[in-house]
This record gives C-alpha cells, structure tokens and sequence, in this order.
C-alpha cells in the first residue's frame, strides 16, 4: 500500500533542510578537524625523528652573516648570532615534542592507574592522593614547573619529571571519576560473583573501560608540554642555549623585534601555535568521535 | 458512538540519517474517541513512542512529521508553533515514560503543575496553587497540601508519575498521550495509578491513549487495542475481540505465548528433595547512612531452598529481596546470622576461601547488558569463570562454550560480539551461560526477566523451566513479577520491609494467601483476560500509599500504616513469623487466629 504523503507546509520541510545541512556540516567540520590534528601531529613527530637530518644547515653553530632577512639561501633568515632560523624551527621538535610527548605519557600511565586505585579502592588512601592532587592543580602550572626546575636543575630529564609531576593530577582526576561511575555498574559486581579478586577486576575491567578520557587528554596534554617547555625556556628555566628550541629562539630575538628584525621571533612563534593548535584539534575530533560511536 | 477526539491519516514520522531517511511511523490511520483508553502495544523499536509524540505534532530532533491530524477539526500539522502549543498541554496532554526526568528539578511540585493550568487558563497564582493541590489529590497523593512544596528528588517514582499525570491532566485536555506511564513502577503502585487514570477518564470523558508493552495493562483497562509493527498499523480492535481473535502475526506470537503461560501450571511440587541446599538463619543487615541514620534493609531473614527446588523471593523494590540475594553471594557481608551451604557456613568463611568457592554458587543479575563487560565478546565473557576456576585448555575451553552457548538457545556465531551487538534477550542468555559454566550447585536469579522486552522475558522463563528440569537446578529467583514466580518456583517467601512476611509452597501461597500485603500483591496481577478485568472487580484488601522508608520501622506490625485491616493492637506489637499450617508461615497475628476479614480474592 502507498500513502498519500500530505507534507504540512509547501515544498519541502523547513526542520529537515536544516537537519540535513547542520549535520552534514557537523561531520565536515570534524573530519577537518582529525584530518587537520592529524596532519600537524604527524608533521611534528616527523621532525622530532629526522628534523635535524634534513634540516639545510647545521641548528647550533653559526652558518652565514648575523641578521639576515629571509632570503633563498637561508628561507627564515638568520638570527643575531648567524644561526638559520630555518634548520633551527625545524630541528625544535626534536626538543619540544619529545619532551613533551614523554611528559604526557609518564604523567598518563602513572595518573591512570593511581587514578585507578583511588576510584576503586575508597578510602583514606583515596582521599589523601586526590587532596594532593588538589594542592598540586590550585598552584599556577607555570610557577610551580620553574620552582621544580630550579630546584631539580636544569637539565631535559629533570624538565621531563617536572612536566610529568604537573600533568599527573589530570590523568588521575580524569580516571577516578570514570573509575567512580564504573565500578558501580554490574559487570563490576559480575565479576566479582564469578570469583575475581578486587586487583583483577581493576585491571581486567575497570581499566579498559576507564581509558577513554586519558587517552583524549593525552593529545592535548603535549600540546601543553610544549607551551609550558617553549615557556620555560623563554623564561630561562628550560633548554639551555644554543639548542634549538622554540621559546629559547623567541626570548633571543624578542629584542631585536624593535630593531625590524621580525623573522627570528615570528617563525618560532609560528610552529609553536601551530603544533599546540594541531595536538588539541586531534584530541577534540578524537573526542567528538568517541561521543558519537 | 462517543465523538471523535483526534484522526490521523497516512501519519508518518521520519528520521534523516547518514544512510537516508528512517521511517519510524509509517502511514497510521487512527481515529480517537472521547471517553475512550485505547491501548498501544508493539515491539520495542516498533514506533510506539514516535507515533505517540507524532500526535502531539511533535518529533525528536531531526525527525520530521507528516500526514495529517485531525484534532477536533483542526489540522495540527499546518497550525502555526503559537497555536500548537497552546493546544499541547491544554488540549492534548502527554505523561513520558521517565517521570523524573521530566520534571524541572528546580521548582517545587505545586509551581511546576500551577504553571501548566496557568500557561491555558486565565488565572492567578493563588488559584493556580489551589487547583494543583486538588489535582495531587484526585491522583491519591496523602497530604497533598505538603506535597505541593516537595521538589522532585523527594518524590519517589510512583509519587513523582502522580505528580506528572496531574500536570497532564491540570488544564483538563480533551486527549491524554501516556507512553509506557508504569514502567518501573511497582504492581501495587501501578494498580493504584491505572485505576485513578480509569477513574479520570470515564469521569471526564478524556481520551486516553495509552502506550505499553504489557498486555496485562491492556486487558484490564483499554477498550480497543493499536498494534504497530515496524511503523505499522496491523490491528485496530476492541479488547475483547483482540483477545479472542488477534489477526496479526505479531499479536497472535504475544497472545499464543501469553496463552501457554496461563495454562502453565503451578510449578509442579513433588520435584525435588528434601534435603536443604542453602539454608539462611536470622539474616540482618543494616546500611549506616551519611547522616548518621540506620537502614534495615534485612531482617531476620531465615529460609531454606532444598536440593532441586526453586523458591521465589517477591517483594516490591525497597523490600530486601536483592540485598539477600547480595548476601548469599557474599556481595554485602550479613551483619548478624548464617548462610549454611550444605555442612558448610559461608558466612565463616575468609573472603579468599568464598572466592574459590563462587564456582558452586553463581548469579544472574537484572539488567544484561549493564552486567556484561562492553569490551568483552561473548566467548571471552563465558569463558572468564573457566579461566579462573578450572584449568581447561584452551580447546576444552571453546567446547564448553559451544555446549553453553546450546544449551541457553544461542547460535554459535554470536562468540564473538559484542554486548552491544545484540539484543537483550540474547544478552540475558550470555549472562545465564557465564553462570551455568562452572556447573553451579545453586542460582540466584535477580529479577533476570523484568528488564526483557515481553517475547524475550517469555522465552526467558521458558528456558529457565526447561534447563531447572533438564539440568536439576536450584535457584533463588528475585522478583516482582507474581505470575513469574508460579510458573517457576516451587516454593514462595513474600518479603515486605526486610522482613519476610509469608512463606510456602508455590500453590498453597497464591491460592490461600493469608497475609494482607500477600493479597494485595496478587490483587494487583493483571491478567491477561478481558472479561475479569480489575477495575470490574471490587478490591477489598487494596494497600494505600507506598512502601514506607526503611529508615525508622515502625514498632508493630510493618504494613500497618497501609492495611485495610490494622487496628491498634497491630501498630503495638512486633509480629511473628508463626506456622499456620506445617509448611506455611505467616507474619500475622490476625491471619494466624483466623480472624483477619474478607476472603481470598484469587483461587
């Protein structure tokens, strides 16, 4: 049988043309945004790997005249003391992301499972780790990573732990409270009536089911690292000089911006944005895809 | 012939997604008459909901209505927004299944119900507030005059349903929408609801459609039945004649199945031993709450399951039926008392012993897909308890499996899935298969059939009879379900507050009940049968109110406040689990001296 389909306006309805198009804008808009993320993640890890294999010249020695405009032979120019800016952008990452990405891991394994035992086993325990971690986020991130730095001293592996002791609270805030809302559903209590032991259930099945929000804040978390690094170094209290690093090359050349001299500063900038902008837009789209499947 | 509230014609509601449209209603032609409940019945996924909101002019986003309806000669779907809105709510009210959420969290009780009359009629707040306390009393809520000031979390579901149904009904609509308005309510509760609706309805001459899955609801309350199949209208009959002559596959599968539960008979009694399996002896357990208060959730629970038997736990929620299950699992530790496995006391059991013994007892719980692991496939999940209790191999491992996956009716090729892959029933059965796999000595079944839709809880409670005789299982089956527990259960124990409050065989119980709540839980049954409906019956020993908190027990007997039938020296004294005949115990000192009015209202 075919029925007579009577629509209530003329010509089509207004709600379903709108639908149609919000939605299909929606799913364009967030396939940009992972095919963007994803495009800039991998560009940097690239260069963290071979950025210094096939950069021009060589990052950390002077290779031609001081203050050179961007030119063919060296494409950002050169900065005061005759280091391409070009070879030193892009060698950064080697710095930047992998202290960063490190930085995010550690703090992501070490935060999701103490985040883990805090959910599961309540307690005194529990209520201890989570009022540290409270002390520890209330603090300003930065001034607390130059405290650790100038305590710890200022070498890479010490700017890791700082980065990681910072980042740590996140992961645990973040699995604790999905660990919360896990634990009471009854595969939990299942499990338990099938013969597991608490520790077992905590691994085999909170933890897979607790991951989700860790590994979207992973993304975003090295994009922090880099700005907090870049930060620190611009301050002083990160990567020591001549490495190249992106926030050591600004704070340089930030002086010489009065003088003209824009492209010492602006390409570093530049890169920094870029890849802070291109590990959140990864971490969003992973998000939105997440919610929706 | 009453006269007529609502037409719709070629109805049809659709939902654009990424592989095209979805059709959830396709080409309904229904015709609404005033004075008149009509029923909704269909699978879930069928378009009940949708179809229902479609009357209201009304879809989920994106989804897109179109047809025609024809509400007292205006066509709803060409009315601008402004006019239809007047007529939802004033004209046409509607009761969602989940009366919480509904309800704004933010505004008390009166306000929110005031609002509505107020949105229609013409009328000051002072009137209004009056009004919604006249409407919370003519739905049975007890002091109404408080009540109004309540906001929803101190409602309870049951209160907050009443609060709803007011509301719908506060600016007297011509029509009144009430998708599933009982489900997850409690039988006495609903019972109490449906007859006020009824009431309602035949008073006001309100045309009720009524959306629900229970053919138990329809039989007892609706006139004429609509079943949608696939979006489709493929029965439009009155009750009795839907009953007797169903001309639709779908209708004849839930009528045939319905049918063969009826005729089921009482679980046969002579099955079984006598020798006890699970013995529980003066179980407590109280919950300390965050302001210092004490909850008895159980008290003095003592019962015994033979060897080979079944016995039904029925309570309705809030009565301790699912904490003793918890107990004898050794989820929630006893406070005081034993649970006796065979020679063997669990309860002195240390929690590392009890956990190699969990293979002897297991657990069905009762939301499946909730108690399944959602990143486990269906063999991984099965498998688990072997991996922890046996030493199989791998091999032995997929083979017991695959006997297992046989034996609970499931076909091979669901190994792999994921829960969310199939359908509740199925994933009921996964559930049951984790449990059957170590070869448990006993059961306990939490209400495993309450969260099925109707054909897979029937297909349910068939598999349970089948494999309790093929396999001479004992189990403790959790529920609210009364016709459930006859069809399944030899022996019965009804809880009321923590306490147990008559226990016996399955026949004795439910063809003399003897307590006052054990009646008024049967009373409330609806059965499928159109022609001994409830609202036709007279109801003598019908409860009021709700389930009290157990928070502060009253001094006496627990039902007292509710019971037709307390007086003083009820509330007085602490009642009794007392031998009445010698297997049928009795929590009534009224009922044990054989003075307790009004006869038996089932047979």
């Amino acid at each position: 049988m075919t029925i007579p389909q009577s629509p209530p306006v003329k010509g089509e309805h207004p709600l379903e043309n709108l639908a149609d198009k919000k939605i299909k804008a929606r799913r364009w808009y967030h396939d940009k945004l992972l095919v963007t993320g994803a495009i800039i993640v991998g560009i940097a890890l690239f260069l963290a790997a071979f950025g210094e294999a096939i950069a021009p010249y060589d990052p950390t020695v002077p290779v031609g005249p001081p203050s050179v405009p961007p030119s063919t032979t060296y494409w950002f120019g050169t900065d005061t003391s005759g280091l391409d800016v070009f070879s030193r952008v892009i060698s950064a990452p080697r710095i930047d992301v992998t202290l960063a990405v490190s930085a995010a891991v550690l703090s992501g394994i070490l935060g999701t499972f103490i985040g883990l035992m805090a959910g599961f086993y309540r307690g005194v325990f529990s209520g201890f780790i989570m009022r540290v971690s409270d002390v520890l986020q209330a603090f300003p991130v930065f001034i607390l990573a130059m405290v650790l730095v100038a305590l710890s001293g200022r070498n890479l592996t010490n700017l890791i732990f700082a980065l990681t002791f910072l980042y740590t609270p996140i992961f645990i805030r973040l699995t604790r409270a999905e660990v919360l809302t896990q634990r009471e559903r009854a595969y939990v209590e299942a499990a338990r009536a099938a013969g597991n032991s608490d520790l077992k259930i905590a691994i085999k099945h909170v933890l897979p089911n607790s991951l989700t929000p860790s590994l979207i804040q992973l993304s975003v978390t090295v994009g922090f690292g880099i700005l907090l690094t870049a930060g620190l170094s611009f301050v002083g209290a990160g990567v020591r000089p001549p490495n190249p690093e992106w926030g050591l090359m600004i704070a340089n050349s930030a002086p010489q911006l009065v003088l003209g001299e824009w492209w010492t500063s602006l390409f570093p900038g530049i890169a920094v944005s870029l890849t802070v902008v291109g590990f959140a837009a990864l971490s969003n789209a992973i998000e939105r895809r997440v919610a929706t499947s | 012939m009453n006269e007529r509230i609502l037409a719709t014609k070629g109805l049809t509601v659709t939902y654009p997604t990424v592989q095209g449209s979805f059709t959830a209603v396709n080409g309904v032609n229904l015709e609404l008459n005033s004075g008149e409940i009509v029923g909704l019945i269909g699978e879930s996924g069928s378009g009940k909901t949708s179809l229902a909101l479609g009357l209201l002019a009304l879809a989920r986003y994106p989804g897109r209505v179109s047809g025609s309806i024809d509400f007292m000669g205006q066509e709803l779907l060409t009315l601008p927004e402004e006019k239809l809105r007047e007529i939802r709510g004033r004209s046409i009210g509607l009761i969602t299944q989940k009366p919480r959420q509904s309800l704004n969290p933010f505004q008390n009780v009166g306000t929110q119900i005031g609002r509505v009359y107020r949105a229609h009629v013409d009328a000051s707040k002072a009137q209004a507030q009056d009004h919604a306390i006249e409407l919370l009393e003519n739905v049975g809520i007890n002091d109404p005059q408080r009540r109004i000031k309540a906001y929803p979390h101190e409602l309870s579901g049951g209160m907050a349903q009443r609060a709803l149904i007011s509301m719908a009904l506060s600016a007297q609509p011509q029509l009144l929408v009430a998708d599933e308005p009982t489900s997850g309510l409690d039988v006495t509760i609903q019972a109490q609801f449906l007859d006020r609706m009824w009431q309602r309805a035949e008073e006001t001459g309100t045309a009720v459609l009524l959306v629900t899955q229970d053919l138990g609801i329809v039989a007892n309350y609706c006139d004429r039945v609509l079943v949608l199949e696939n979006g489709k209208l493929v029965e439009d009959a009155p009750t009795r004649e839907f009953f007797a002559n169903p001309t639709d596959a779908y209708s004849k599968k839930v009528l045939s199945l319905a049918g063969e539960r009826a005729q089921a008979e009482t679980a046969s009694q002579e099955a079984g031993s006598q020798t006890p399996l699970i013995r529980l002896e003066g179980l407590r357990k109280t919950f300390k709450l965050d302001d210092g208060k004490v909850l008895s959730a159980v008290s003095d629970v003592s019962l015994t399951v033979m060897q080979g038997r079944s016995l039904g736990l029925v309570g309705e929620s809030g009565s301790g039926k699912t904490t003793v299950g918890r107990l004898i699992l050794r989820l929630l530790e006893a406070d005081e008392g034993d649970i006796w496995f065979r020679d063997t006391d669990l309860t002195a059991m240390s929690t590392r012993e009890f956990r190699e013994f969990r293979s002897k007892i297991q657990v069905v719980f009762q939301d499946p897909f909730d108690s399944l692991n959602p990143r486990w496939s269906v063999e991984k999940a099965i498998s688990e308890p072997l991996d922890l209790h046996t030493k199989m191999s791998k091999a032995e491992k997929a083979q017991r499996v695959s006997e297992l996956l046989d034996q609970v009716g499931l076909s091979a090729d669901v190994r792999g899935s994921r829960p969310s892959g199939l359908s509740a029933g199925q994933q009921q059965r996964v559930c049951l298969a984790r449990a059957l796999s170590t070869e448990p000595d006993f059961l306990v079944l939490d209400e495993p059939t309450s969260a099925l839709p109707p054909v897979a809880r029937v297909e349910m409670i068939a598999l349970l009879k089948d494999l309790r005789e093929r396999l001479g299982l004992s189990f403790i089956f959790i529920s609210h379900d009364l016709s459930t527990v006859r069809e399944l259960c030899q022996d019965v124990a009804v809880m009321y507050l923590s306490q147990i409050v008559e226990m016996g065989p399955t026949s004795k119980v439910f063809a003399h009940p003897e307590h006052p709540y054990t009646r008024a839980l049967l009373d409330s049954v609806l059965f499928h049968d159109p022609l001994d409906r409830r609202v036709d019956r007279e109801h003598l020993g019908a409860l009021e109110g709700e389930i009290p908190s157990p928070i502060d027990l009253p001094k006496g007997c627990y039902l007292a406040g509710r019971c037709p039938f307390a007086e003083d020296r009820c509330r007085e004294e602490p009642q009794l689990l007392q031998i009445t005949e010698p297997d049928h115990l009795v929590r009534c000192w009224k009922s044990v001296e054989g003075i307790l009015s009004g006869a038996s209202v089932v047979g």
